[in-house]
């Protein structure tokens, strides 16, 4: 050891630092960079840019539209997986059997780690292609198709999150309402779901962050056009994008201002989800200080 | 629970079932409980594959059903003397027989023009949801007379519920699974492995593509293992609060939730202009983004360490590093690896960064870390665009199918690691 003891711990305990610090660098240089890229279309375009109104041979970039497709697919997903997603987790973590939780947990969570391409290709092949002649639709790639494929992909992280939301109650909080006569089913009603909530509010919106930045699997099945339906709710129609889509399908072909209109739309897609994965931590660290604390 | 008078054939169903307390109302009730549940079955398995029972079946199958509730009802008012409770039932049965005798009625088609949608709903669609939502409500309905009326009641029917969610949970992952596997299996051969693209894709193989894919995979190991272990360790080991450590914690989260093209973006626009379109542009947001999930699991994995150990570490008189060299570090080990391998595995499915910084179609055998590659995802992105154009969907399948096997069997490691090699404390 040529250094003294003290020296070198203070050099090991540093690179551990910067290290543990890049994570900040990261995030600090994917917002300046992506924000220096945007800025032109802020500049050019305003508030404009939320306007309903893409047309990149006039100069307009507006990606109202595809902020438009983005809540109305997000919403979609959100009523298949919340309910099953939630339904799920109770009876993973309260009615299943050890044997059947050993079983069913990985096969959930195996659903979480199917690649998003892998659900775009068998959307594209099954879904659409069963959306089609179901609803007499001239095409299959719709809102509802992304809507489906959005809401499968979000259940897993759903149930997953939720149950160990669930799993997190101390024992004897239901062995307390067990000994007062409550049923089981009571318990899981007025004790679980009540002091779970914020661990199961954090799930949701972490699946609600998944399914917006979802990709792959939603850009193959929409009609990636820059329109909103008519009428709105029409999920129905052939039209439509969502900001992730935009982004993927209209990266690389544009120059100039419409790159830069990407780009700003990636912005908005990361304040989006920066504002939920922060809400969800903290919602999923104060169901942990209650019991730690507690 | 005897039924006043009596009824036809009691004795004969005794002596058939010779159980102990066989009651016939509860044989109904079961009876009521199964075929409900097999009506909600049955709706959804019309509704996946498309078929209409028919008119007749369907009217049959509603009728039995109103017909059970109506005993049940009988059941219950006579003899468990429930007035109030039997409310819903009776509107619950009104409907089966209403439903029995409309549903068949119905046009083929519904036409949603006149909502000024172009589409029109077919007939088994509707069916189909009409039975799952009788099936479950029918289910939980069926189970209060068995448990008399009682909270029990209540619980059965909610954890029936609760279990039929299942069925919705997991039929997508058998849906992609059978078909992968149906589809996909066939394609697989030594060819398919062993020789390049060839006419777009449509003959030859991946080859090139599952080497790509693996480079990405070590180098983002390369890159990700060691920054997220030490960034662990710093969390863990070091620093447990103040706030730039809160700060870091943040970061790691907002890290965690942001999209792979907003990360596939800030490639293209930071890396690609200096590097190219190339391996090392291409692992560099990889490893960013697999960096919490090794950051998160490194955690846990220290967290397991207990204290004990590091504090007789201490009273030997080691230092600060030499204890987490010697003593935290060699325990952790299994668990940091297997949060690895799973986040790994996330990463080698990938394929909007990649498509942004590291891939292309077609590429020459890699010589350095500066020249691109193929890779499975975005091979199999180009043949899903390529189905209509070119015979690509055998090769298609098949690339699915083996992208799914590479994150499956990535993941089957992680859990092999986890089993074999863990330390209890």
């Amino acid at each position: 050891m040529l250094l003294p003891r003290n020296i070198k711990e203070s050099i090991i305990k540093n690179i551990f630092f910067i290290s543990a610090a890049f994570s900040i660098f990261i995030i600090l240089f994917i917002f300046y960079f992506l924000f220096q890229q945007a800025y032109p279309a802020f500049q050019h375009s305003g508030f404009s840019i939320f306007s309903n109104d893409w047309v990149s041979t006039e100069g307009k970039y507006g990606i109202g539209a595809a902020i438009y497709g983005t809540i109305i697919v997000t919403v979609g997903a959100m009523i298949i997986s919340i309910p099953l997603g939630i339904a799920g987790a109770i009876f993973l973590s309260e009615l299943a059997p050890p044997y059947l939780r050993t079983i069913l947990k990985p096969l959930i969570e195996l659903i979480a780690g199917v690649p998003s391409i892998v659900f775009g290709f068998i959307g594209i092949i099954l879904l659409v292609g069963y959306l089609q002649p179901t609803f007499g639709l001239l095409s299959g790639y719709t809102f509802l198709a992304g809507s489906l494929i959005l809401g499968i992909m979000a259940v897993p992280i759903i149930v997953s999150m939720s149950d160990d939301a669930m799993k997190a109650v101390p024992r004897e909080l239901k062995e307390g309402s067990l000994a007062l006569g409550a049923t089981k089913w009571q318990t899981i009603k007025k004790v679980i779901i009540p002091t779970s909530i914020s661990g199961i509010s954090a799930a949701v919106i972490l699946g609600v962050g998944r399914a917006v930045g979802e990709t792959m699997a939603v850009s193959l099945v929409l009609a990636n056009t820059m329109q909103i339906p008519v009428p709105p709710w029409n999920i129905f129609q052939s039209t439509g994008s969502t900001i992730t889509s935009l982004i993927f399908t209209h990266m690389g072909e544009g120059t100039g201002l419409e790159t830069n209109a990407l780009f700003a739309s990636a912005v908005i897609l990361f304040v989006i989800v920066a504002i939920m994965s922060i809400v969800s931590n903290i919602l999923k660290e104060r169901i942990s200080k209650k019991f730690r604390g507690g | 629970m005897k039924l006043r008078g009596s009824f036809f054939g009691k004795e004969i169903l005794k002596n058939i079932f010779k159980k102990r307390n066989f009651t016939v109302e509860k044989t109904f009730c079961y009876i009521a409980i199964s075929l409900s549940s097999f009506c909600a079955l049955l709706g959804f398995f019309s509704m996946a594959f498309s078929f209409y029972i028919g008119d007749v079946a369907l009217r049959i199958f509603l009728l039995f059903i109103g017909l059970l509730f109506c005993y049940l009802i009988y059941y219950s008012f006579t003899t468990l003397g429930k007035r109030k409770e039997i409310i819903g039932f009776t509107i619950f049965t009104f409907v089966v027989f209403i439903l029995a005798y409309f549903l068949p009625l119905l046009p083929p088609e519904y036409g949603l023009q006149q909502y000024d949608v172009d589409a029109s709903v077919l007939k088994f669609i509707i069916v189909s949801i009409v039975f799952i939502i009788v099936g479950i409500i029918g289910a939980s309905f069926a189970m209060k007379p068995l448990f008399k009326f009682t909270t029990k009641s209540n619980q059965f029917s909610a954890y029936f519920i609760l279990t039929f969610s299942l069925v919705f949970i997991l039929y997508p992952l058998f849906v992609i699974l059978s078909n992968l596997i149906v589809n996909g299996s066939g394609g697989i051969t030594l060819n398919f492995l062993t020789e390049n693209v060839l006419k777009h894709g449509a003959e030859g193989g991946v080859s090139y593509a599952i080497v790509g894919t693996f480079i990405v995979i070590i180098g983002t190991a390369l890159i990700a293992i060691p920054l997220g272990v030490a960034s662990a360790i710093y969390l863990h080991e070091y620093a447990k609060s103040g706030p730039i450590v809160r700060l870091i914690r943040i970061a790691t989260d907002i890290l965690q939730g942001v999209p792979s093209i907003v990360f596939g973006l800030f490639g293209f626009a930071v890396f690609v202009p200096i590097f190219g379109i190339c391996i090392l542009s291409g692992i560099l947001v990889m490893g960013f983004m697999t960096l919490p999930i090794i950051i998160r699991s490194s955690e846990e994995a220290l967290m397991c360490v207990p204290r004990s150990l590091r504090e007789g570490s201490y009273a030997l008189g080691a230092t600060k590093w030499q204890t987490i060299r010697r003593v935290v570090i060699p325990p952790a080990i299994p668990g940091i690896l297997t949060g690895s391998v799973l986040g790994l595995g996330r990463a080698a499915g990938e394929t909007a960064p990649i498509i942004f910084t590291a891939s292309i179609f077609i590429a020459p055998p890699p010589t350095s870390i500066f020249s691109p590659i193929q890779s499975l995802s975005y091979h199999l992105y180009i043949l899903t665009k390529y189905i209509g154009a070119y015979p690509v969907d055998q090769n298609a399948w098949a690339t699915a199918l083996l992208l799914m096997s590479i994150v499956l069997g990535m993941n089957a490691i992680a859990i092999i690691i986890r089993e074999k090699y863990r330390v209890e404390f």
